[in-house]
């Protein structure tokens, strides 16, 4: 037989096919990535640090979660690797920041909170064809410019004003209550103004039997509400319609106490302030019966109790709320569209995420979908009331944990504090 | 016109007006005496808030008496501020002073972040939610503590500058700073102390506050441009100005909104001033107060 | 020619050929880079001639932006125009500050206050505006077309910061040259002289102003197209106002090349230490660090840096 040579090995047809399964077979094995990595924009540090920190800490649970369940498995079990960036609640700094973590070879980016800054990294990932996955920000303007690249797990400004007529008719129907004497205020934000806004016009357009007394905003960073409540108090409403930050909820409920304001409730149209555990901390007995329509957890749901459960444990003190429950649920929603297009190519990336349909009992809700604007279409937001010192699913009756109260049995100031 | 509203905006514009006084009064001392523009006020309140609060959580003891405490950290505070910092810009031209005090309102506030977190803290203590009522009228009793403690404060901040020798000093300083070294004085001591009695003030009126206000690291920029505007309303230099500055611009923008809006339909027209734009008022009146009577109400020691 | 002319000239060709060498993300940082330094120069044309410090430079950034988009948004006139129509309005309010701060005699803290207020004022009536968008902000359509001064890479929008760079550079050569130049320098050299020699010294103050703010506002229709979100709470505030002044101050005020130093300086600082301090569960701590080094920078060299180097070479 003639001496296998290189030459002669490479001249018989089998030796090119076993020369090219050697050569080829290692940039098999590395052509599937180890780590993907993933680009968080929050704002961990600024006016709304304390929601961004909430948020970075969901983005991260979940990229551990999936991680310790095995990464990605169609990819070879590749794991998930977060890129932290703080955008300081500015836009330019989210805009750079992002840049620098598409650089860092994020896949796709997850965030912001701020629909400002939404709007700038939204931009950006159209002209850097990167996805981009919204997980709390609700102006409805983002997903009306046509970008083909951006995703938002969260509910929009109207999906909420529908929800709270739905639960308001309801309660008033329940508890007999023809028409509710109400006064709406909001926080001069972006979001306060358009969740006001928004349940107002709806309130006018089906002519809703509340009676808006008045509509009252107040400057952000507010820090004195003596003022406003003065004037709550001299129109005598029944129930009062807040849209808040963390900060001014506090002063607002501690201002109707001290003016003893009488209220049949507080029923937050879809606002924040109202159901964080520092508001629960702080406002102790005060914060008993205060009612929010907001997309919270699904308290009846498996994923929940196993995400909380860990939540709780890593950060005591602290649960999963709209914010953090969101964030969570964004990174899952990237996840799943990596595991479909089994690529971290971007247009493998953004066709898998057009297809989501995602099941989840993290949150009140249906599956995960995008429609053609890339909304969540099951995005869904659910009546929470804060009973015992605990926030509770009130409504609707099939997520509820607990039955609602309304009117509230006892003033502000009748709660021995 | 409501005229229950209105005296009730009035009585609470005015008691948050002491609280700002206070404030204030810290800076009149600062710029007063150095003429330095001390961009960090704010963050410094937030540090005495903090200081207040967490005696708070730890002895339980109320903000209206730890606010001493919160003084006295202040003070050190303050003083180290002007003997490391604020000696050495002393003589630098307004521009090049307002960067490193800018600065250092940045390593206060997160400084503060880094130590207390970001969350917004309302913390219970004894009188934070105790009103009295006068017929119809509500008085908010912390506001009416801090209000009687900040005069009772801007009363021995007055007499220690007239009656004690470093008082005397530092007035000295102030007046003539080139001859207060001619005799002797430590100057920089004296600016020093200066400085540490401005922090001091502004320490108490933090400690002051925590009852009233929800606190976090980022609050205190407004404040910084607050007292500023009180100052120069009220006179630079000029402590009783301070105060009557921090009242003038309490009331004016608890009422002006509604005030305006009175007029405003009173003259027919269907236009709301929006409390969201309440610090124009504040703003204004600095603007004309700069134009017909820049040395303020009760200036006039200095052009 | 003269060692400077020379690196200038060396500089600024490497500063043409950089781009195909960088990365997006570091052509972003290059962009801020000249931005703020073509705001700093802006701002410098007041203070270094005028002498008083303006802390409300945000407002007339803002008003740029705003006209320009408006524009946009009505007549679908290109921001390349309307720029300069937000120039003019800018320039006019600035004549309103320069009134009542040159007219009364404002000096030093109240001259700076008077901007700060006419800031604020200008952010908070924005604010309410709902044509701008009011609390909601104005998201700007991304058409990325050249007319409308959009694009969809980070190369073009390089050139152009670069290009308003240059432009302020021009501008500041310029009017040195020109008669105008001359009693503005005899102003900044000493303002009692110049009157007592009978020099329009408030006219000039006024032009100067003028110039300042009209130059200002050029840089805010840019910021509109590249950022896609104008909201008075980000892009008014003071601490906006203060990002401006910062690079000037420390390249060293008054100089022409200052505010091109210090942004060069500043800029990758805050980016440096954004990126290498910004770690979990120490959030805020990359803004301390920057807090000091403001502080040490200025400590260290209270002239501006161009002063010392200066010195140095």
């Amino acid at each position: 037989m003639k001496k296998l040579s290189r030459k002669t090995f490479l001249r018989r047809p089998w030796g090119v096919g076993v020369m090219a399964i050697i050569l080829v077979f290692p940039s098999l094995l590395f052509s599937q990535p180890k780590e993907i990595p993933i680009g968080s924009v929050q704002a961990v540090t600024g006016v709304i640090s304390d929601i961004g920190i909430a948020m970075r800490r969901g983005n991260q649970l979940a990229v551990d979660d999936i991680n310790a369940r095995g990464g990605i498995k169609s990819m070879g079990g590749a794991k998930l690797k977060l890129l932290l960036a703080d955008y300081e609640a500015k836009e330019e700094v989210a805009r750079s920041e992002s840049e620098r973590l598409i650089k860092e070879g994020a896949v796709c980016l997850v965030g912001p909170f701020l629909s400002g800054a939404a709007m700038t990294v939204a931009t950006l990932c159209e002209q850097r064809s990167i996805p981009f996955v919204i997980d709390v920000a609700a102006a409805d303007d983002i997903t009306q410019k046509g970008f083909k690249h951006t995703f938002r797990t969260f509910a929009i400004s109207t999906n909420f004003a529908n929800n709270m007529l739905l639960y308001m008719t309801q309660i008033m129907k329940e508890k007999n209550v023809s028409r509710i004497r109400g006064v709406v205020t909001n926080t001069g934000d972006l979001f306060g103004r358009v969740q006001g806004a928004t349940f107002l016009k709806f309130v006018k357009e089906k002519k809703f039997p509340i009676d808006v007394l008045a509509h009252i905003e107040y400057p952000l960073g507010i820090q004195d509400l003596s003022a406003e409540v003065s004037k709550i108090k001299t129109l005598k409403p029944d129930v009062l319609f807040p849209i808040t930050r963390p900060g001014d909820a506090k002063l607002m409920v501690t201002e109707l106490y001290k003016q003893r304001v009488p209220l049949m409730g507080i029923l937050g149209p879809g606002s924040p302030g109202l159901y964080e555990p520092e508001f629960i901390r702080d406002m102790k007995a005060l914060s008993e019966y205060v009612m929010d329509n907001v997309p919270w957890v699904n308290p009846k749901g498996k994923m929940y109790a196993e995400v909380n459960a860990r939540f709780s444990k890593l950060y005591p003190g602290k649960y999963i709320d709209t914010n953090s429950g969101y964030a969570y649920l964004a990174v899952m929603v990237i996840a799943d569209a990596l595991e479909r297009a089994k690529s971290t190519k971007s247009a493998d990336l953004v066709a898998a995420l057009r297809k989501t349909y995602l099941r989840q009992d993290l949150m009140v809700g249906g599956a995960v979908t995008f429609d053609a604007k890339g909304d969540n279409s099951n995005a869904d937001s659910a009546m929470i009331q804060i009973q015992g010192g605990a926030v509770k699913v009130v409504l609707p009756d099939k997520a509820a944990e607990a039955k609602y109260v309304f009117p509230w049995p006892k003033q502000l100031w009748d709660r021995g504090m | 016109m409501n005229v229950t509203l209105l005296l009730q905006l009035a009585v609470s514009g005015f008691l948050l007006g002491g609280v700002y006084s206070l404030i204030a009064l810290g800076l009149s001392l600062i710029f007063g005496v150095m003429k330095v523009i001390n961009f960090a006020h704010g963050e410094m309140m937030v540090w005495g808030m903090y200081v207040a609060y967490t005696l708070l959580l730890w002895t339980g003891v109320d903000p209206f008496l730890s606010f001493l405490v919160s003084a006295a950290c202040l003070f050190l505070l303050g003083y180290a501020l002007q003997r490391t910092v604020v000696n050495r810009i002393i003589d630098f031209p307004e521009a090049m002073q307002v960067l490193p005090l800018v600065g250092m309102g940045m390593v206060f506030e997160n400084s503060a972040r880094l130590v207390w977190g970001p969350d917004y803290i309302s913390p219970r203590s004894r009188f934070s939610l105790s009103s009295l009522s006068l017929g119809d009228l509500m008085i908010d009793v912390p506001k009416l503590l801090a209000f009687s403690l900040a005069i009772i404060i801007t009363i021995a901040v007055l007499l220690f500058l007239k009656k004690t020798d470093t008082g005397k000093a530092i007035r000295a300083a102030a007046d003539n700073r080139t001859g207060a070294l001619l005799v002797g004085t430590d100057v920089n001591r004296i600016y020093a102390v200066c400085f540490g009695i401005g922090a001091a003030c502004v320490g108490a009126a933090g400690g002051l506050l925590v009852p009233i206000m929800p606190l976090s690291p980022h609050i205190g920029a407004p404040f910084t441009l607050l007292s500023f505007i009180i100052v120069i309303l009220g006179g630079m230099g000029s402590l009783s100005g301070a105060m009557v500055g921090g009242l003038i611009i309490g009331v004016a923008e608890s009422i002006g909104p509604e005030l305006i809006t009175s007029l405003f339909h009173g003259a027919g027209l269907d236009l709301d001033f929006p409390h969201t734009m309440k610090q124009v008022v504040s703003f204004f009146i600095l603007i004309v107060i700069m134009l017909l009577r820049p040395q303020g109400i009760f200036g006039g020691r200095r052009g | 020619m003269k060692k400077t002319t020379l690196i200038s000239i060396l500089g600024f060709l490497i500063l043409l050929v950089l781009p195909r060498f960088l990365s997006s993300y570091t052509l972003g940082v290059f962009i801020l880079i000249f931005y703020y330094a073509y705001l700093g120069q802006s701002w410098n044309i007041l203070t270094g001639y005028t002498g008083v410090i303006s802390l409300g430079h945000s407002l007339y950034v803002g008003i740029g932006a705003y006209t320009a988009t408006y524009l946009v948004m009505t007549l679908g006139l290109s921001p390349w125009i309307g720029m300069w129509v937000g120039g003019i309005v800018a320039g006019g309010i600035g004549l309103v500050v320069g009134y009542l701060g040159f007219r009364f005699g404002l000096k030093g803290v109240y001259f700076v206050l008077l901007t700060i207020a006419f800031a604020e004022i200008g952010r908070l009536v924005i604010l309410h505006l709902k044509v701008f968008g009011s609390f909601q902000g104005l998201f700007i359509a991304p058409t990325f077309t050249f007319v409308n001064l959009q694009f969809k890479e980070n190369i073009p929008y390089y050139y152009i910061a670069l290009g308003y760079v240059i432009f302020s550079l021009v501008v500041v050569r310029l009017i040195e040259r020109s008669k105008i130049g001359r009693y503005l320098v005899a102003l900044r050299e000493d303002e009692d002289a110049a009157e007592s020699l009978g020099v329009d010294v408030f006219k000039y103050k006024m032009i100067a102003i003028f110039i300042s703010a009209f130059m200002t506002s050029l840089g805010g229709a840019f910021y509109a197209n590249y950022i896609y979100y104008l909201h008075p709470g980000t892009m008014m505030s003071m601490a906006s106002s203060i990002e401006i002044i910062l690079r000037p101050i420390i390249g060293g005020m008054g100089t022409v090349l200052g505010p091109v130093i210090g942004s060069f300086l500043i800029t990758p600082l805050a980016e440096l230490s954004r990126s290498y301090f910004s770690k979990a569960g120490y959030e805020g701590l990359h803004l301390v660090i920057y807090g000091f080094l403001l502080v040490a920078v200025v400590l260290f060299f209270p002239r501006g840096v161009i002063a010392y180097i200066k010195k140095r070479v």
